[in-house]
């Protein structure tokens, strides 16, 4: 039995105007992904960071502009705050910082947007189940 | 505002170890706003524990919950119901607050998320500064609303020592302070000079009343009007 690696993907709308582009991306790696829509990265907070990895992600990825772009000016730099402040809790927890990631693209970007989907592949692969996570259900297990 | 700071998470582990169903209760004025224990603070905990608890292999039923204020009686009242199946309540409000729900709950043991530090004010995103002790005497008035008694590394009523330089307090050179602590003397010389008022520096300040400060035992404040 194997158990499959979710990730979570919390991704501006700004510089992810096509989740369903990521989604395939790393379904074809036999990854679970699911992509959650933001209006600006900065909405993203360090309680839902460590909620989703508490209880079912085993990577979360958080996509924004970069930060010289952000429509609400210092959104991505605010979200970069956060997220190191997230990776310092990991730290204490004795969990690896690395399962919270953050690429800042634009959209048109396609280059940054492929390095990106490697990047979070390859991270994913990498790491493999978060110990720390809730177990997956008997019949959410994949052979 | 009381500001305090999240204790260490293996000391809160060490804490809450021996019980399974656990209640975390966040107070959503003071500390949320020194972001140490509002309803954010109480989310980031809760998974924290959740995370670090599963990690060590042990199984806890962890829920949270926050008030508005947790050092005033009537708003702990929806706590006490949803404490019922808790074995354990981990709070992450000031002292105050901790004691007001332990009163509120005396068979559940209530224990402190946080260190609770200091009344003060937020002076930028991210830093806050301790600006009352609550001596029961206020001298503001006398300087320029900058308090000698808390600002004042040595508490001085009739400043500055010969300390400071550059406008900046002594203790500077034996710590690294970021940003530097500033002098509050010379604060308080800025601030009676644009106020037109520095001649209140040719009056010594007289001694003050510390009887009426913390060192008689817990104090109280009672207001006959408002007695029931």
């Amino acid at each position: 039995m194997k158990t499959m690696i979710n990730i979570v993907v919390l991704a501006c709308e700004q510089a992810c105007p096509r989740p369903q582009v990521w989604e395939a991306g790393l379904r074809e790696a036999g990854l679970n992904i699911r992509v959650v829509p933001e209006p600006c990265s900065s909405k993203v907070e360090v309680f839902q960071l460590l909620r989703l990895l508490a209880r079912k992600a085993d990577l979360v990825w958080v996509v924004g502009c970069p930060e010289d772009l952000c429509r609400f000016l210092e959104g991505s730099a605010r979200l970069k705050r956060r997220l190191a402040h997230a990776q310092d809790y990991l730290a204490e927890i004795g969990l690896e910082r690395e399962r919270l990631g953050l690429t800042l693209l634009a959209a048109e970007d396609r280059g940054a947007q492929e390095e990106a989907l490697t990047a979070i592949r390859d991270r994913a692969l990498s790491l493999g189940v978060n110990p720390g996570r809730r177990q997956d259900p008997p019949g959410k297990e994949q052979e | 505002m009381i500001v305090g700071t999240r204790k260490p998470l293996a000391e809160l582990q060490e804490m809450v170890k021996p019980y399974r169903r656990l209640l975390l209760v966040g107070c959503d004025t003071c500390v949320a706003e020194s972001a140490s224990g509002g309803r954010r603070e109480t989310s980031e905990l809760a998974a924290a524990l959740e995370l670090a608890f599963r990690l060590a292999g042990m199984d806890k039923d962890i829920r949270e919950t926050c008030v508005d204020r947790q050092c005033i009686h009537e708003f702990l009242l929806e706590v006490v119901e949803a404490a019922a199946e808790a074995e354990a309540i981990l709070s992450l409000a000031c002292g105050a607050g901790v004691q007001a729900l332990a009163a509120r709950l005396p068979e559940t043991p209530v224990l402190p998320a946080l260190n609770t530090q200091f009344i003060g004010e937020t002076a930028e995103r991210g830093l806050w500064l301790e600006n009352c002790r609550g001596c029961g005497d206020c001298v503001l008035g006398l300087t320029g609303g900058i308090c000698p008694v808390t600002r004042c590394a040595k508490g001085l009523l009739n400043g500055p020592c010969g300390g400071a330089r550059d406008g900046l307090c002594e203790i500077n050179l034996a710590k690294e302070f970021n940003p530097p602590v500033p002098c509050a003397w010379l604060q308080i010389y800025d601030r009676l000079n644009s106020l037109g008022q520095q001649e209140r520096l040719l009056e010594p300040m007289a001694p003050k009343d510390w009887s009426v400060g913390d060192s008689g035992g817990p104090r109280r404040v009672l207001r006959p009007d408002q007695r029931p």
